[in-house]
C-alpha cells in the first residue's frame, strides 16, 4: 500500500479533516456522501485530496443511496466508507442494515447533531440508540465512540480494519463538537505504527470462470423460513459475543477507591476527566469510567469498576436524555449501584456541570 | 438427434431450476432473454446481477453469474457502489415497477442525469406482485388492485409512470433507454444485448423496461392475459427504443 | 482569509482589537459563508462588550435558520458603509477571494488588503508546493500573515520551522510577508531573533463553545 505521508507528522486539524486523512491512510478507496452538517469537511477534504491519491468519491442522491453504494462498493471488495449524522443517519438505517444482514465491511462515521427530527446541527449524543441498536436487527455491529481528535484518527483506521477483519457493520460515532474543534495530532501511516491493514477482498465480481473455476456467489438478505433466519441471527449472534471480549475498549481512572464513578463517553469524557480531578483535589474520591466501544459494552469491566471499592454511585452524564444511561442500565443489570444522571439534551457539558452535580448528591 | 430439449442458456443456475414464478408469469421470458444474451456477449464471468425486492427477488439464484440480493428500491444504488468501483464489471440491476418507479425513483431518476454506466432491467406488470396484488405507479387507469379496488381514479391518483420516456430526457445521447414487451421475444433479446453492449462499451446508462404479464394478481386467463398486454398494456406504454447510440432506433 | 482552521478569526479579532486600542473605530465582519454558526458567533457579545462593532449572526437570528449552511448576513454585504476601519474574516471555501463578490464595493475600493492567513501546522498548507498552490487558487492576494502554531502544543521551534517555509514560498510568489503571529503565551520565550515582525495575540476561539 503505496504511504500517504513521507513520515508521521505532527498537524493542526478539525475532526473532519481528520477523518479524511485517516480513511486515505488506511487505504480507503472510495467515499459516498450526501451533505449534512456537521461532517461536510469529510467529504470536502477527502474531494480535495481524492485526485492527488486516485481515490474515489461520489456525491449520492441521499442518504440511501450513499449508503448502498457503500455496501455494493465493499461487496466488490474495495475499501470504501461514508459520513453521515442526524437525519441522514436515520436513512443510512437502511443500508445499515443490510451490511449488517449481509456481514458486509462497511465503515460509516456519524457526528452526532441535535435531534429529534432536523435538531440542531450544532452538536448531542442523542444517536447513541440508533447507532448502536437502530433499524430492524439486532444490533451487531460495532461502535467506537472518540473523545479526541488522535483517537478520532487512530479510530478510523482501526474502524476500517475492524470492519473488514469481522464483517460487522462498523461505526466511529463523533460528534458536532469533534468535528469541529481544532487540536494538535500525530498524523501516521498505519505500519509506521506496527498496524497491519487488513487485505480486502470481493463478494462478488470474483476472478475465476464460473463452472469451471469457482461457484457463482448468490448472496442474500432475505429468507423464506423463520428457521432459516433464525438460524442466521443465532449465528451472528454467537459470532458477535465470541468476538466481543477482543473488541470491547474502556478507559478507567481512580475507579479504585472512588465513591462515586461519573460514567461518560465521547466528547463528554473530557469534562468527566478534568471534573475528577478537580474532585480529587477537593476530597471526593470520584472515579471515571468511558466505554470506548459502546457496541460491544464493556459490561464486565464497568462491573468490576463499580464493585472495586465498592462505589456508592454511578453518575452517568451525556448530552442526551438518557440514551447511555439506558444502555448501560441494559448492561450491567443486576448491580445494586445507585444510578444518577444528568442528562443535557444537545448541549455540551463542561467540568463544572459535572462537579456540581456531584457535590449535590454526594 | 433424439428428442429437443428447450435450450436453457449456459449462464442459468440450474440448482434454483424450475424456477419459483407464476404459471403465466412473465419474470421467466425476461430472464431467459437475458440469460441468452448473457450467453451471446459471454459476460457471464463479469456479471453482476443485483435485485430488488418483491417479484423480482426471485431471480436472486436464477443466473451462474455473482449476484447479491438488495432492498426494495435500493438495486440502483447498490450497482452503481459496484460499478463506481469495479468499472471492468458489468452491473445488471433487476426490478420491478414498484422498486424502479416508486420507492427507488430517486436513485433511478439520479443514476440516469449521472449518466452512470450500469443496465437496469425494470418488469412492468402493473401492480405490485409480491406483497398481492396492490396499485403500483404503473396501474392502468382504471385498472382494479386490492388497493384501487374501484379502479384506478386518475384524479385521485395521477396517470401511470411513463419510465423510458421520463428517462430519455434525462439522459445524455450515450445513454440508451427502450420499452420491450415479453410477447415479442426477438426484439426483447435486441433491446437487452444494446443495453448491454451500452454498458460494455462505457456509453452510458442504460435502461429498459420490460411489459410483463401477472395472470395470478389480473385473475386472467391466458387469452385474457394476452389481450391485456398487447392491446391494453401497450396502447398506453409504447414499445420501441427512445434512445440509443446504435444507429436509428427501433420503434 | 485562508484555510480552514488557518486562524482567519483569531487574526482578524486580534487586529480588530489593535485598532480599536489605537482609538480607532473598527467594523469586525464575518463573512463566513461556508459555516457562519459556528465561528464568530458566540464571541460576538464579548468583543462587542470590548467597544468593536461585530457584524455577525447572533444567537437569536440564527433561530429557525436550519441546516446553517451559506448564509449571507445581509449587514456584511453592505459592511463599507461602516465608519473607521473593516476588517473581513472570509470563511474558507474553494472560492478564495471571488467571496469578496458578495461584499458591495468591495473590489472598487483603493484600501482593500486582501491578507492570507498561513499556517504550516495546517495538512493543506504543510509543505511549500502545497502552500503555492493554496495560494495560488485563492486568486488576489495582497499580503500574508503567517500564523504557524499547534495550538495548545506550540513551540518556538514548530512556529520558526513552518513560519520559514511560508516566507520562503511568499518571497517566491512576490507576495510580501506583513507579519507573523505568535499566541502570547509565547511572549516569554525569549527569542529575540526574528527576521519578520511579529505580533501577540490573544487566542478567542477556544472559549467559543458552539
Amino acid at each position: 500500500m503505496p504511504q500517504i505521508f513521507e513520515a508521521s507528522k505532527k498537524a493542526f486539524i478539525t475532526g473532519n479533516e481528520a477523518i479524511a486523512w485517516a480513511a486515505l491512510a488506511a487505504g480507503a478507496e472510495i467515499m459516498f456522501g450526501y451533505p449534512i452538517t456537521p461532517q461536510n469537511e469529510v467529504m470536502h477534504y477527502w474531494t480535495r485530496l481524492a485526485p492527488e491519491y486516485g481515490k474515489g468519491f461520489l456525491q449520492t442522491e441521499d442518504e440511501l443511496s450513499a449508503g448502498f453504494t457503500v455496501c455494493g462498493a465493499v461487496q466488490s471488495g474495495k475499501k470504501a466508507f461514508t459520513a453521515t449524522a442526524g437525519p441522514g443517519n436515520v436513512l443510512m438505517q437502511e443500508p445499515f442494515g443490510m451490511a449488517e444482514a449481509m456481514r458486509l465491511p462497511l465503515f460509516a462515521v456519524i457526528q452526532q447533531r441535535g435531534g429529534p427530527s432536523s435538531g440542531t446541527v450544532v452538536y448531542s449524543q442523542q444517536e447513541v440508540t440508533l447507532t448502536t441498536y437502530g433499524g430492524n436487527g439486532e444490533g451487531h455491529r460495532i461502535v467506537y465512540s472518540t473523545a479526541t481528535h488522535q483517537e478520532i484518527y487512530d479510530y478510523t483506521i482501526k474502524g476500517f480494519n475492524t470492519a473488514w477483519k469481522y464483517r460487522f457493520p462498523t461505526f466511529l460515532l463523533g460528534d458536532g463538537y469533534q468535528a469541529k474543534m481544532r487540536e494538535p495530532l500525530e498524523m501516521y501511516n498505519p505500519e509506521e505504527h506496527g498496524i497491519e491493514m487488513v487485505k480486502t477482498y470481493p463478494l462478488v465480481g470474483l476472478q475465476g470462470k464460473i463452472g469451471e473455476d469457482r461457484e457463482p456467489q448468490h448472496l442474500c438478505n432475505i429468507y423464506s423460513l423463520e428457521e432459516e433466519l433464525y438460524e442466521v441471527v443465532l449465528k451472528f449472534a454467537a459470532e458477535y459475543e465470541a468476538i466481543t471480549p477482543e473488541l470491547v475498549e474502556y478507559e478507567e481512572k481512580g475507579c479504585e477507591d472512588a465513591e462515586i464513578i461519573i460514567l461518560s463517553h465521547g466528547v463528554v469524557s473530557r469534562a468527566a476527566d478534568d471534573a475528577v480531578k478537580i474532585l480529587r483535589a477537593q476530597g471526593i474520591k470520584a472515579g471515571y469510567f468511558r466505554p470506548i466501544t459502546l457496541r460491544p459494552f464493556p459490561q464486565k469491566q464497568l462491573r468490576e469498576a463499580i464493585n472495586r471499592k465498592p462505589a456508592r454511585k454511578l453518575l452517568i452524564a451525556e448530552s442526551a436524555y438518557g440514551q447511555l444511561d439506558r444502555l448501560t442500565k441494559q448492561e450491567i443489570y443486576g448491580e445494586t449501584v445507585a444510578i444518577e444522571n444528568l442528562f443535557m439534551p444537545g448541549v455540551g457539558i463542561i467540568d463544572y456541570d459535572i462537579i456540581n452535580k456531584v457535590k449535590s448528591i454526594m | 438427434m433424439g428428442m429437443i430439449a428447450p435450450a436453457i442458456p449456459k449462464s442459468w443456475y440450474l440448482p434454483s431450476k424450475p424456477h419459483k414464478f407464476c404459471p403465466g408469469c412473465g419474470h421467466g421470458i425476461v430472464l431467459k432473454a437475458l440469460g441468452e444474451t448473457i450467453d451471446e456477449l459471454e459476460i457471464q464471468d463479469q456479471v453482476v446481477f443485483g435485485c430488488d425486492i418483491g417479484c423480482s427477488l426471485l431471480s436472486w439464484n436464477f443466473f451462474a453469474c455473482d449476484s447479491t440480493q438488495t432492498h426494495h428500491g435500493r438495486t440502483t444504488p447498490v450497482m452503481v457502489g459496484i460499478k463506481r468501483s469495479r468499472p471492468e464489471l458489468i452491473t445488471i440491476g433487476y426490478m420491478g415497477d414498484g422498486g424502479g418507479y416508486s420507492i427507488g425513483s430517486q436513485h433511478l431518476l439520479n443514476s440516469a442525469v449521472r449518466n452512470e454506466k450500469v443496465t437496469l432491467i425494470l418488469v412492468n406488470n402493473t401492480n405490485y406482485g409480491m406483497t398481492g396484488g396492490q396499485m403500483a405507479p404503473t396501474t392502468l387507469p382504471g385498472q382494479k388492485t386490492e388497493t384501487s379496488p374501484f379502479g384506478r381514479d386518475v384524479d385521485l391518483t395521477g396517470y401511470p409512470t411513463r419510465g423510458p420516456e421520463f428517462i430519455a430526457e434525462l439522459t445524455p445521447d450515450s445513454a440508451y433507454v427502450a420499452r420491450a414487451t415479453v410477447s415479442k421475444y426477438k426484439q426483447l433479446r435486441r433491446f437487452l444485448r444494446n443495453a448491454l453492449r451500452n454498458q460494455m462499451e462505457g456509453n452510458g446508462f442504460s435502461f429498459v423496461e420490460v411489459l410483463s404479464t401477472c395472470p395470478t394478481n389480473w385473475r386472467t386467463n391466458a387469452q385474457q392475459t394476452w389481450h391485456f398486454l398487447e392491446d391494453e398494456m401497450e396502447q398506453y406504454f409504447p414499445i420501441g427504443e427512445i434512445k440509443t447510440p446504435f444507429g436509428k432506433g427501433d420503434k | 482569509m485562508g484555510e480552514y482552521a488557518s486562524g482567519k478569526s483569531e487574526v482578524a479579532i486580534n487586529r480588530a482589537l489593535e485598532l480599536k486600542r489605537q482609538g480607532r473605530e473598527v467594523t469586525l465582519v464575518d463573512l463566513d459563508t461556508v459555516e457562519p454558526f459556528y465561528t464568530l458567533r458566540t464571541l460576538k457579545n464579548d468583543l462587542e462588550k470590548k467597544g468593536l462593532k461585530v457584524l455577525a449572526f447572533t444567537r437569536a437570528q440564527s433561530f429557525g435558520l436550519g441546516e446553517t449552511g451559506a448564509m449571507l448576513n445581509p449587514a456584511a454585504r453592505w459592511a463599507l458603509k461602516q465608519e473607521g476601519d473593516i476588517i473581513l474574516d472570509v470563511g474558507y471555501g474553494v472560492f478564495g477571494a471571488q467571496t469578496l463578490n458578495l461584499v458591495e464595493g468591495a473590489y472598487e475600493s483603493p484600501e482593500l488588503k486582501i491578507m492570507a492567513v498561513i499556517n504550516y501546522s495546517r495538512p493543506m498548507t504543510g509543505n511549500r508546493e502545497r502552500i503555492r498552490s493554496y495560494i495560488k487558487n485563492l486568486g488576489r492576494v495582497d499580503a500574508i500573515v503567517a500564523n504557524t502554531h499547534m495550538g495548545d502544543e506550540s513551540t518556538i521551534d514548530i512556529i520558526k520551522a513552518g513560519n520559514q517555509e511560508i516566507f520562503i514560498v511568499a518571497a517566491e510568489l512576490g507576495i510580501p510577508i506583513a507579519y507573523q503571529v505568535l499566541d502570547e503565551k509565547l511572549k516569554d520565550s525569549g527569542e529575540k531573533n526574528w527576521e519578520i515582525p511579529v505580533k501577540y495575540i490573544k487566542r478567542f476561539m477556544p472559549t467559543a463553545i458552539w
